[in-house]
């Protein structure tokens, strides 16, 4: 299967989508479905292939397409991740503006992201990188009204990061003569302080995308303004591409022997991710907005991918890898579970006035429960195997800070995540949302095929973890000691199916012990005890300030100082812009007094001193 | 791993956990100057409730509690009592300390379907009791296995068992301070009794348990009893080589608990707070301090 021919069909499938509807709804969703689906077996067929294809000459530069283990795990999870999101929209989409021109948007960010990680050289990188960007600007704001003033505050901050990554880029054009990422790989030629120079362009690039700390501004308005089904990609995979950036630049362009020999980078880089960890974490604590929420529970995980990474040893670096695939498959199966009951309530998405809804939709809230469940790390999901993993190398590599702030940020987590949980699903239910049906089938079968997929990751992580090792021993990192079932090691080992059996024989046990009892009297949600009186219905869901202690202290700690910069910047940017409207105020008539008086200064200024 | 162990060592739990809630009324009682029930009192409670009337919220409200009681079982699995360890080799610290998140998981989903504030209001304090005593009890763990270079905890107390206790040796003296300092919140006595606060929440999360669900929460109860005193004991008080040994250290280590117990009333949840992350914090975290440095 050629690389060339998979980009063709992403691009292509996105254009007839398009065009098939203008002529029949149901043409399209078919069509769009179709595509996005055919492109996983096609990618899948690449498995294990180490394939370099040139393209065609492009301004004097070869563009070349390319594929290794990591591009096709990327590959992989973009396809997937984006079929299950489209089949999402189907009914999701119902009945909205511009449905076209949504899944138009949807398919070209999906192919454009698959133009990433194929890309051999940087200039086709560059070239799909502001694809994605451009589009994704346009499908954020799709909603308009604060829609938009997330997008613009997205593409912003995108454009000054695609600035640096082609600043980096001419530089090492310029200085190495090539752009070709397999003839950069481990043999670029650079002083020190040129090597840091580069490193920091790409790092603000790919720091954007990535949201770490402090660019992640754009992340949290851009992620609860876009549509549900979108939000699931952004968050899965999109913002991946910045971690894609990362192993691209620290593994392969700068390679493992050059980035040890510079250690101060690195540290930099891990200390930026922990404080990405802890702060977002305790500020989507405080949130009320579910996809808000969601968000910044986010730039958090991010946080982790990216200290697995950068840490710098096989086990963070395999730990990273799989976190990223972890993060996409729960955090996109929360996304659409939220987007589920946004379907179902007409668009609530305020902690606050949702709650009990586990009896009117019991399927989006298991899968809401499992990837609540996999965001916390619960043993027998896959983001406890990954987070071990980054635990662990932290530990025995003397950073128990660096862990310390990791781990806790995880008991963060278990908080923002249970509240997630409780007020949407747990207690009581709202008078107006006691009626409110089920999640429509095809928004349930993408959440039940995530669901499974965080479970047997969880109980199997040997499956993609094989995988992984393959990519981190082709970064020169060593090989670890796999199993299905984990790791293997002398300095404490991970087995996840004596886990398994161990808590399934006990679930097994305690329930054959429960049904000796007398059998129990089923009642309705609202039967509760009060102490003889009964509880108000639809009035006393505990869910406003559920933290309330724990926000009195952290409350003052939690102001955003780098958005609020951001935003005296702009304003201050708008100010000085409407200063100089007063000269460019748009009269013909000014701007040729401006030339006439400009000439009029020449010429005195030649007839006075004769310069020229 | 044998199979002989694993299923000893749940069982042992339970029946130590068992007695502890009988002990625990007793000296309660005497405290009080009353005569107090006898120690078996727990065993007939949960018999008798087992035969007792009760009510169901729902499906999430049933598995949750037997889940809960299963993450209390696999916990145990993992911890060592004395040489009895059967799936310590399957995962360390780590393995554990997120395991240990089964059993309130469980009760918090179970309780929280049905519609009852007051279990609401208990799953809150509970969760923010958590997040006050593990900022200490991570900083403590990773003291202890940056000094003994493991993430196995029983590696940890074969260490203990070659040179001295880890609460005796120059590093760890001040996580071992901090782990005392904060042992009354992970046991959940009081003055840490504010997620079940009968007085004021109706026992919080128990709020809507009758008959066979109370026998269970009983029996989770038990569990995490042992579970959390075990932990402090093999991680800082050596563990042991035989039973009767470790499980007399628990039990005076569980005795000091009563006393705590007994003496003092309830706090506020941000008076909790507060002084969870005051002093046991900063010992720990001075002792992390300490621990590198070395």
């Amino acid at each position: 299967m050629s690389l060339a021919l998979i980009l063709i069909v992403a691009f292509s499938g996105a254009i007839i989508t398009y065009l098939a509807g203008k002529v029949s709804s149901k043409l399209r969703k078919t069509i769009a479905v179709v595509f996005s689906l055919a492109l996983i077996p096609m990618i899948a067929l690449l498995f294990g292939k180490n394939i370099e294809t040139p393209l065609f000459e492009f301004l004097g530069l070869r563009l070349i397409l390319r594929i290794n283990n990591l591009a096709w795990i990327f590959a992989i999870a973009i396809s997937i991740l984006s079929s299950l999101s489209v089949i999402f929209s189907l009914i999701y989409m119902k009945g909205k503006e511009k449905v076209d021109f949504y899944y138009f948007m949807m398919l070209f960010i999906n192919a454009a992201m698959i133009g990433i990680v194929f890309s051999g050289d940087l200039v086709s990188f560059f070239i799909f990188w502001e694809m994605m960007s451009w589009a994704t600007f346009l499908l954020i704001s799709y909603k308009r009204g604060p829609a938009l003033a997330a997008g613009i505050k997205y593409i912003i901050m995108s454009i000054f990061g695609s600035m640096a990554m082609l600043i980096g880029i001419l530089f090492i054009l310029n200085t190495q003569g090539t752009l070709i990422i397999s003839q950069l790989a481990g043999n670029i030629n650079l002083s020190l302080y040129n090597t840091i120079f580069i490193m920091i362009l790409f790092s603000v690039a790919f720091g954007v995308k990535n949201a770490i700390l402090p660019f992640h501004a754009w992340l949290p308005p851009a992620h609860s303004e876009a549509p549900s089904p979108f939000s699931a990609i952004l968050s899965g995979i999109l913002i991946k591409m910045g971690t894609y950036g990362f192993i691209l630049l620290l593994y392969v362009i700068v390679g493992v022997q050059k980035l040890l020999s510079l250690p101060g980078f690195t540290i930099v880089i891990n200390i930026l991710a922990t404080v990405t960890i802890i702060f977002p974490t305790f500020v989507a604590l405080i949130q009320e907005d579910a996809k808000k929420l969601l968000a910044w529970s986010t730039v958090a995980q991010a946080g982790y991918i990216i200290l697995g990474i950068a840490f710098g040893t096989s086990l963070s670096v395999t730990g990273g890898i799989f976190h990223f695939i972890n993060h996409a498959t729960f955090k996109a199966l929360l996304f659409l579970a939220i987007g589920a009951v946004e379907y179902r309530t007409n668009g609530v998405r305020d902690l606050n006035s949702l709650g009990g809804l586990i009896k009117q939709m019991p399927i989006t809230f298991v899968a809401a429960l499992i990837g609540a469940c996999g965001l916390i790390g619960v043993p027998l999901t896959n983001g406890f195997v990954s987070k071990w993993f980054i635990y662990k190398s932290l530990i025995l590599n003397k950073s128990p800070f660096l862990a310390f702030f990791a781990l806790f940020g995880t008991w963060g987590t278990i908080l923002y995540s249970f509240k997630l949980i409780h007020n949407i699903f747990l207690g009581q239910t709202p008078e107006k949302f006691k009626s409110i049906g089920r999640a429509p089938f095809s928004m349930q079968l993408p959440m039940i095929i995530l669901s499974l997929a965080v479970i047997i990751f969880g109980i199997f992580p040997g499956l993609p973890l094989k995988a992984i090792n393959s990519i981190v021993v082709s970064f020169g990192l060593e090989s670890l000691n796999i199993n299905l079932w984990g790791l293997a090691s002398s300095t404490g080992a991970l087995n996840t199916i004596n886990i398994f059996t161990a808590i399934s024989a006990g679930i097994l046990l305690v329930w054959l012990l429960s049904k000796l009892g007398s059998k129990a009297k089923s009642v309705n949600q609202d039967d509760t005890y009060a102490a003889g009186t009964s509880v108000p219905q639809d009035r006393y869901h505990y869910t406003v300030e559920f933290y309330k202690p724990l926000y009195r202290v952290i409350r003052p700690y939690l102001k955003d100082i780098v958005d609020i910069f951001y935003t005296l910047l702009a304003d201050w940017i708008k100010k000085i812009s409407s200063k100089l409207r007063k000269i460019y105020n748009g009269y013909v008539g000014n701007y040729v007094m401006y030339i006439i008086l400009f000439l009029a200064i020449l010429i005195f200024v030649q007839l006075k001193w004769s310069l020229w | 791993m044998h199979i002989s162990e694993i299923i000893l060592s749940p069982l042992l739990a339970l029946i130590v956990g068992v007695f502890f809630l009988g002990l625990s009324r007793k000296i309660m009682a005497r405290i009080h100057w009353r005569y107090g029930p006898p120690i078996t009192q727990p065993v007939i409670d949960i018999i008798r409730m087992f035969s007792q009337k009760s009510v169901s919220h729902g499906n999430l409200f049933n598995f949750g509690i037997i889940f809960s009681i299963a993450g209390s079982i696999a916990v145990v699995l993992f911890i060592p009592f004395g040489r009895i360890h059967p799936l310590s080799n399957s995962g360390g610290l780590l393995v554990i300390l997120y395991i240990m998140l089964l059993a309130p998981l469980g009760i918090a989903l179970s309780s929280g379907e049905a519609a009852n504030p007051n279990s609401s209001i208990g799953i809150s304090r509970k969760l923010l009791l958590t997040l006050g005593y593990e900022f200490s009890l991570l900083l403590i763990l990773l003291a202890l296995m940056t000094h003994y270079r493991t993430i196995s905890i029983t590696e940890i107390v074969a260490l203990q068992q070659k040179g001295s206790w880890s609460l005796f040796r120059l590093p760890l003296v001040l996580p071992g301070i901090a782990y005392i300092l904060i042992l009354p919140a992970i046991l959940g006595v009081r003055p840490f009794e504010i997620s079940k606060a009968p007085q004021e929440i109706s026992s919080g999360p128990m709020v809507e348990y009758g008959g066979t669900y109370l026998a269970l929460a009983k029996i989770e109860h038990a569990f995490a009893i042992v579970i959390g005193i075990s932990l402090f004991v093999n991680l800082f008080l050596g563990g042991a080589n035989n039973l009767a040994f470790f499980f007399l250290k628990v039990l005076l280590v569980f005795i000091l608990g009563i006393f705590i117990n007994a003496v003092f009333p309830r706090l506020r949840t941000e008076q909790a707070i507060k002084y969870l992350f005051g002093i046991p914090a900063f010992l720990a975290f001075l002792g992390l301090v300490i621990t590198v440095l070395i």
